[in-house]
């Protein structure tokens, strides 16, 4: 009965010893003191998102059109006309629910990039499906956004199978405490939801370095799929990387904050979106806790007289809890 | 830290309100904290409705209801009556108890209520002897044809009887209300006028009785039944076979009376009137089992108002109360299983409400097959619709549809099979259900079979465990007698509401945390 025990579950006490974070302390604790309800419209619609971060000048992935009726929605083919190549996703959409990725069109067919079709009719019905709310929170009436595909930097194709892996990164009043990689996998239809069965890697916060990598709460060593050894992965161009996800503290006002970037081949580091509620699920790629690392935030806070621009705030991060320390 | 007093100052007035209020019922009013503890008594509740037209240049009103009759011991018999401004009286008037109400100036609808609380009844009572024996009665006035049609049934039944008892049995077999003998069709043509079809048996029976010289009157008689609700009155009639008046039940007259049966008004008396300016009046029986203190004879009824919050309502609500009160429940289960144990379900408190329409079935497998059937089928219906590309609202609307025939259908075909489980499914809450093949169906799609199978398995368990829960007596009889406790549930679910530990299903999902050993 123990040993049975044992095998299936963990100890309380051994899981607060590493500061491992659960769905109840998460929102008892750090969610509903920290972010504040009148802010979550910044993150849950994706419009708005674009817009304040044009304002504050963080890269998005450039949009071609925001479909908002029905008629746009039949028309769609004039709309996009001339884009060989795009996204289509919910504006309040969630865990990459209702996205559509067009890699190239094929007389008036759009190709996924899994290789499957989707006719002119079938487009405009998954349109009408996320105007109708399908996809969004609750359930509400929703805009569809039509935005540039990310063309994935090279190193990130050869790991990832389908998919453009995406980066991210956890914040805590401004602070990144916690980083992963998410890589979709055949299992995960090509999707980066961990649950899905995405891999997962942990991200050193100082150097962009591969930690610790699992798929379906398995440790690996190695992509399933594309066989890329995975702790090898090191993120380029890992400093303005965090320096963007540091900079989206402002634009949301959210203490505990998900921030979810990739990285285009020419257009660099890429806000995709943020969460309100990030999930839990970092701290197994990390094989680490999160809450010690908001207590450290926490007491930094407490001892600033003024509050710290983002580069500063990001240098802090990366001082503080980069576990390989670069040269 | 001011936070923290309010926080605990909250709880400790919550628990001491709900714990306090709950003590003193216990120890002062000597309410039985334990079920069992104490005897049930049926408490009947006669409801009088009438309505005064205010065109009407008289304003008194005068209402009266035939009584029961109490029994012998004494004790065992409360009477109270509830009616807003109305004068209330008790009154005999040698033929039996009339309770009384008078009032002026009343104007369109009225209610009055009269309550009565006894011990079940032992056996039920059918003979009331009577040394004395009446007056041959007045025989009825008929047509002609209807003359010679209630002679030829008189007659058949006189060939075929012994006595008074087998001649009424004789003759009510003769005419049941669905009969299509032209004789007894003829007769019911006047009979059935402004009655229903058991009242007009019972008048045309006793008018039958006369002609053929045997004393008979009616009576009315009410079930206690808690599963009826509100109940019309039974038409009854008596019979005097030559020492005493014998009750029949006009729809089974072969059978002696049964015990849940129980005769309000017997002796030819009009069970109620109202005088002057109310019209349109009809009274409605709620019969319900209470608790009743034994040891001391105290009653809920006595206790203020304040301590029997529920018991003071008219017996009719008391039925939904005994049902929405175990919500609170049904929620803590949700809280627990949820917050502490993690498991996944669809939607909130969907389980809460499969929970309440599986207690308005009979058998918990049962109510779990026909679930799964209607998810099932509702879900495999909802797959051929996705091929139509409909729009979100539309598709949930025709789920709702569809999921509304698939009850009539259960329904039906189980009735025919004689199947009585498949009554109850019409309780089960139909838009949430169509929302559950929605969502179930969504997540089918896009996370696989798996991940559906398990919120709904997650769902189940939830609505089972709240089943289970609102289910045990011990819980009943608190949340009824006690409902000042649901104050300590609220409290159980604030103090849940600040818990910020592991979940159950946490310490599995993170046990790869364990350091290797």
């Amino acid at each position: 009965m123990k040993a049975w025990l044992r095998k299936w579950f963990i100890a309380p006490r051994q899981l607060r010893a590493l500061g491992v974070l659960g769905l109840n302390a998460r929102n008892g604790r750090y969610l509903l003191p920290n972010n504040p309800r009148r802010f979550y419209r910044r993150v849950d619609d994706k419009v708005l998102t674009k817009e304040l971060a044009a304002a504050a000048g963080i890269a998005t992935p450039p949009t071609y059109a925001v479909v908002e009726s029905p008629a746009q929605a039949r028309d769609f083919d004039r709309l996009v006309a001339g884009r060989e190549d795009f996204v289509v996703k919910p504006a309040r959409g969630s865990g990459g629910r209702g996205i559509v990725v067009v890699a190239e069109r094929d007389g008036g067919d759009y190709v996924k990039t899994s290789g499957a079709r989707l006719g002119p009719r079938e487009m405009s019905w998954h349109l009408t499906n996320i105007l109708g709310g399908l996809y969004s929170l609750g359930g509400s009436r929703d805009q569809a956004i039509v935005e540039y595909r990310v063309r994935p930097a090279p190193i990130f194709e050869r790991i990832s199978f389908l998919g453009v892996p995406d980066i991210r990164v956890v914040m805590f009043h401004g602070y990144p405490v916690m980083a992963m990689l998410r890589l979709a996998t055949r299992a995960s239809d090509g999707r980066a939801n961990l649950h899905q069965g995405a891999v997962g890697v942990g991200i050193d916060l100082a150097t962009g370095q591969a930690l610790h990598a699992v798929c379906r709460n398995n440790v690996v060593s190695i992509h399933p799929d594309t066989k890329f050894p995975l702790h090898d992965v090191l993120i380029p161009g890992w400093e303005p990387l965090l320096d963007l996800a540091t900079r989206c503290y402002e634009i949301t006002g959210l203490g505990y904050l998900g921030v979810d970037m990739m990285v285009d081949r020419e257009r660099g580091p890429l806000l995709i979106e943020l969460n309100a509620r990030p999930g839990l699920a970092i701290q197994v790629a990390n094989h680490d806790g999160l809450e010690p690392r908001f207590q450290r935030v926490a007491a930094h806070l407490r001892a600033l007289a003024a509050p710290e621009p983002p580069p500063v705030r990001a240098a802090f991060s990366r001082a503080t809890f980069g576990r390989i320390h670069a040269g | 830290m001011k936070w923290r007093i309010q926080f605990y100052g909250l709880m400790v007035l919550l628990l001491v309100a709900g714990f306090g209020l709950a003590a003193y019922k216990v120890f002062a009013l000597r309410m039985p904290f334990w079920p069992g503890a104490a005897d049930l008594q049926w408490v009947v509740e006669a409801r009088v409705a009438f309505f005064v037209d205010p065109a009407r240049p008289e304003s008194q009103v005068i209402a009266s209801l035939a009584l029961p009759d109490p029994p012998a011991r004494e004790g065992d018999f409360r009477e109270s009556a509830a009616s807003l401004q109305y004068g209330f009286t008790i009154r005999d008037d040698g033929s039996g108890r009339r309770a009384v109400w008078t009032a002026s100036g009343r104007q369109g609808p009225q209610t009055l209520y009269y309550r009565v609380a006894f011990r079940e009844p032992e056996k039920s009572r059918e003979r009331f002897p009577q040394v004395q024996p009446p007056p041959p009665p007045r025989p009825p006035i008929f047509d002609e044809g209807e003359d010679i049609a209630a002679r030829e049934i008189v007659a058949e039944a006189r060939s075929r009887s012994a006595d008074v008892r087998s001649f009424a049995i004789e003759v009510l077999r003769r005419i049941p209300p669905d009969s299509r003998t032209p004789e007894v069709a003829l007769l019911y043509r006047v009979y059935r006028r402004d009655r229903s079809p058991d009242e007009a048996r019972a008048a045309l029976a006793e008018d039958l009785f006369r002609a053929a010289g045997i004393p008979a009157r009616r009576a009315q008689g009410v079930w206690l039944d808690e599963s009826r609700g509100a109940q019309e009155p039974v038409p009854l009639i008596e019979v005097y076979d030559g020492s005493a008046w014998q009750v029949i039940n006009p729809a089974e007259p072969e059978k002696p009376l049964p015990r849940q049966l129980f005769v309000w008004n017997r002796g030819g008396r009009s069970l109620i009137d109202v005088e002057r300016a109310g019209e349109n009046s009809r009274v409605t029986f709620t019969a319900v089992r209470e608790l009743v203190d034994s040891r001391d004879g105290g009653t809920l009824a006595g206790a203020p108002v304040w301590a029997a919050i529920l018991q003071s309502l008219p017996v009719s609500e008391r039925a939904v109360f005994r049902f929405i009160i175990m919500v609170p429940i049904g929620a803590l289960v949700v809280v627990l299983l949820r917050n502490l144990a993690g498991v996944p379900t669809l939607g909130t408190f969907m389980p809460v409400l499969i929970a309440l329409s599986f207690s308005q079935m009979d058998s918990l497998p049962a109510a779990l097959a026909l679930f799964a059937l209607v998810i099932s089928v509702g879900l495999y219906f909802r797959f051929l619709l996705s091929r139509l590309n409909l729009l979100v609202v539309p598709r949930v609307a025709a789920c709702v549809v569809i999921v509304t025939l698939l009850m009539v259908a259960t329904s039906v075909a189980s009735y025919h099979l004689g199947l009585d489980a498949g009554l109850g499914i019409t309780l089960f809450p139909m838009i949430i259900l169509a929302w559950t093949i929605e969502r179930m169906s969504l997540l089918w799609d896009e996370e696989g079979a798996a991940a559906a199978l398990g919120q709904v398995g997650g769902s189940l368990m939830v609505a089972v465990a709240a089943y289970l829960v609102m289910g045990l007596a011990v819980v009943r009889h608190w949340c009824y007698y006690f409902p000042e406790l649901l104050l300590v549930v609220l409290a159980a679910i604030i103090l849940l509401g600040r818990y910020t530990g592991y979940r159950l299903s946490e310490l599995h999902r993170f046990r790869h945390f364990r350091p290797p050993a």
